[in-house]
């Protein structure tokens, strides 16, 4: 007991009225629909597949936008994840901007919208944090250069740059149907894609 | 021009969102008045952060907040000389921080460089500007490494030339 | 549509405004103090100063009838101030809270007034003549996050209050003694203190801004930091609302509101300029921008960047744009009713981050 230190204990998180412990699951809504499992978002993603193979990549990205797992966990979202990027990528450029404005129409248009921007910003925070350790570390020089303060990190042009342009060019597109006011419900919105 | 520049506009549109940001006093001590970015002691005044990637190396992450906007940039690093010359320019910067209002003294791991916009800074400073600010500084960035870059290898040729020519 | 009156005060955040009823005073929130303003002519000259707060000025309030001035600030405290032949008195409130005042308002009776606060309470405060004192009595549960706004109903019992734990939530703030038993309404029949005749949250969430009740009292609106407005509708006490409507919108979020008759609301925040929705029970729209401006401002705004990007290539040009298109410089942080006449608004003002009060005309 005596080994430890008092001084570096954080208080507030012992203190259940302290704003520290603010329950975080009280700013979920209560129509939130049932945790979906990955066997679930796997379903889906065959489903969503298929209508692109059927060359429907308008009902392809409605579906996958309405399915999104709100509730989800980890696991099911990640699926679901790769299922997103995989239509976006499987629809060519000149198309985009038809099929955005089709799928951010209608009934629940605008939700379908926010959706998307959050999977956009999903897919790119992602694979930037993800892809880091597997991607095999590429030498630059083999020799060392004498620089100690300088880490081993990942040099080059860096993996996944494919796959973020397209996320980007959707982002641009996206932003100018659904507006600013949709990247400020990315930020606020709890129910985490 | 647009290839080069689009990036940047994705990182405008982001952050006019983020900077959406009102004085606000903090609700753990009393009288004070903290950036709630960097307090963390309310999860609800914490908005979901944003990153914005080109590649894997090219990143800015963008952490919102009630009062306070902290935003991360990556700086785009092709080779070790890039590498270098990115740590040499954004230690000397942040060690000149205090001349420059936003910028914080240390990045936000794995970025090179970080800024901190509270409410007062948007008071004081148009928010448009700010943006045309943080902007302005990665595209400039940008080209001044490669620019260090060429001069580098231009200078080494040319050490290595004169080094030879008496020998001729 | 009249040009509106812009009043450019100085330099530095207006956290809050209030006219006075004959419109000859204005009171803003500057820094650690509150200035007051008379009009002559057609400007407004510094008259006064209420000194006495040693942390910024969160908020300000001049009753109508009495013209007593209530205000609080980030030092915990409240002072109500009286006019007195040698100048503005402050009487200090009771508050009994230990963190920020948020946000201030005279109940219409003008018997009460609410003091939202950091500290995760409201408090509602009423004088005590025994004592000579204003004393308060706390609206706590179920209150997570510091209090951002309030809006009196009506009948002066009714008070709603949106907060960063992203409810809006309306109470009640019945004091015996002091107010009259009032109509049983929607909201509920009988409402003893802190009864909790609604609570509201967004699907996607985000901090509450502003609310107001209609001029009815019928109908609850606010915003919230999601960009969106949301109109409440309720049905019966302890019933699900009849109807809840969400406008999300593609602009920035939006600070305050008011309601122009049961049909329309005017709001506006960081996006420096007014908006007007319209709707009703069936649906709600947004109506367009009060700003005396053609076009649509969001496909103006990526092409003023892309303009702007433009213009850097060029070098020099950059500071042409210092200047917003929008009257307000910067984000509005209050919109109040300026003149009405049986709840219908005929003019409005506001005020922000820039230093100007601006008078609109609806």
């Amino acid at each position: 007991m005596s080994q430890l230190n008092y001084r570096t204990i954080n208080i507030d998180a012992l203190d259940p009225e302290s704003s520290t412990n603010f329950p975080m699951e009280s700013l979920l809504p209560a129509n939130l629909p049932q945790a979906a499992s990955a066997s679930d978002a796997a379903s889906a993603a065959t489903q969503v597949r298929q209508m692109l193979r059927g060359g429907d990549p308008e009902g392809a990205l409605q579906t996958v936008l309405d399915t999104a797992p709100l509730g989800g966990d980890d696991r099911a979202k990640e699926v679901h994840l790769a299922t997103v990027i995989d239509v976006l990528q499987g629809i060519r450029q000149g198309e985009m901007t038809r099929i955005l404005e089709g799928v951010c129409s209608g009934d629940g248009g605008a939700e379908r919208a926010d959706c998307l921007m959050k999977y956009l910003y999903k897919g790119m925070s992602s694979s930037a944090s993800g892809s880091g350790a597997q991607s095999p570390k590429k030498s630059v020089s083999p020799q060392a250069t004498g620089f100690s303060q300088i880490q081993a990190r990942n040099l080059g042009e860096g993996g996944g740059g494919q796959q973020m342009s397209v996320l980007l060019s959707w982002h641009e597109k996206l932003v100018e149907i659904a507006g600013t006011g949709s990247i400020v419900r990315v930020m606020t919105d709890r129910r985490t894609v | 021009m647009s290839q080069s520049l689009r990036p940047y506009l994705h990182v405008r549109s982001s952050l006019t969102a983020a900077l959406t940001i009102s004085n606000f006093a903090s609700q753990a001590s009393e009288r004070h008045n903290t950036p709630q970015v960097e307090a963390r002691d309310s999860p609800e005044l914490l908005l979901n952060p944003l990153h914005i990637s080109r590649n894997e190396n090219e990143k800015v992450f963008i952490e919102p907040s009630r009062n306070s906007v902290r935003v991360s940039i990556r700086i785009k690093q092709a080779d070790e000389i890039e590498h270098i010359l990115v740590h040499k320019f954004t230690r000397f910067l942040t060690q000149r921080a205090e001349s420059f209002f936003i910028l914080r003294r240390k990045p936000v791991e794995g970025f090179d460089i970080s800024f901190l916009i509270t409410n007062f800074h948007t008071e004081k400073m148009l928010t448009h500007k700010l943006i045309d600010f943080v902007i302005e500084f990665m595209e400039e960035v940008d080209k001044e490494i490669s620019e260090m870059k060429l001069f580098l290898n231009a200078r080494a040729r040319f050490v290595a030339e004169s080094f030879l020519t008496p020998f001729d | 549509m009249t040009t509106p009156q812009v009043h450019h005060l100085f330099h530095a955040p207006i956290a809050d405004h209030s006219f006075s009823t004959d419109k000859q005073t204005l009171a803003v929130a500057r820094e650690n103090n509150v200035e007051l303003y008379q009009q002559s002519g057609n400007k407004f000259a510094l008259s006064d100063e209420l000194k006495g707060h040693e942390k910024t000025v969160t908020s300000v309030d001049i009753a109508p009838n009495s013209g007593r001035i209530v205000t609080c600030s980030q030092d915990r405290n409240a002072y109500v101030w009286e006019k007195t032949p040698s100048g503005w008195k402050p009487t200090l409130v009771l508050l009994r809270i230990n963190r920020a005042a948020t946000f201030v308002r005279w109940s219409p009776s003008e018997q009460k007034f609410a003091v939202g606060s950091g500290a995760r309470v409201i408090a509602v405060c009423y004088f005590e003549e025994e004592n000579d004192w204003w004393i308060s009595k706390h609206l706590k549960k179920p209150i997570r996050s510091t209090i951002t706004t309030l809006a009196w109903h009506p009948n002066s019992v009714l008070l709603a209050a949106g907060s960063t734990d992203s409810h809006a939530r309306v109470f009640s703030s019945f004091i015996k003694g002091i107010d009259t038993r009032p109509e049983p309404s929607a909201w509920g029949e009988r409402l003893p203190f802190n009864t909790i005749c609604g609570e509201y949250l967004n699907d996607t969430a985000g901090w509450i801004q502003g609310v107001a009740f209609s001029p009815s009292g019928n109908a609850l609106a606010f915003t919230g930091h999601d960009s969106s407005v949301t109109v409440v509708y309720p049905s019966a006490p302890e019933q699900p609302p009849r109807a809840m409507l969400n406008i999300s919108t593609r602009m920035l979020p939006l600070n305050s509101l008011i309601w122009n008759g049961e049909t329309e609301i005017i709001a506006a925040g960081h996006d420096c300029e007014p908006f007007r929705f319209r709707g009703d029970e069936n649906g709600w729209q947004l109506a367009g921008s009060l700003e005396n401006k053609a076009g649509d401002a969001g496909g103006a705004r990526e092409e003023s960047a892309l303009n702007m990007f433009r213009q850097m290539d060029l070098k020099g040009q950059a500071s042409a744009d210092t200047k917003l298109k929008s009257t307000h410089q910067n984000t509005v942080n209050t919109i109040r009713v300026h003149e009405e006449a049986n709840g219908a608004v005929s003019s409005f003002s506001t005020s922000g981050v820039d230093g100007r009060v601006v008078v609109w005309s609806a």
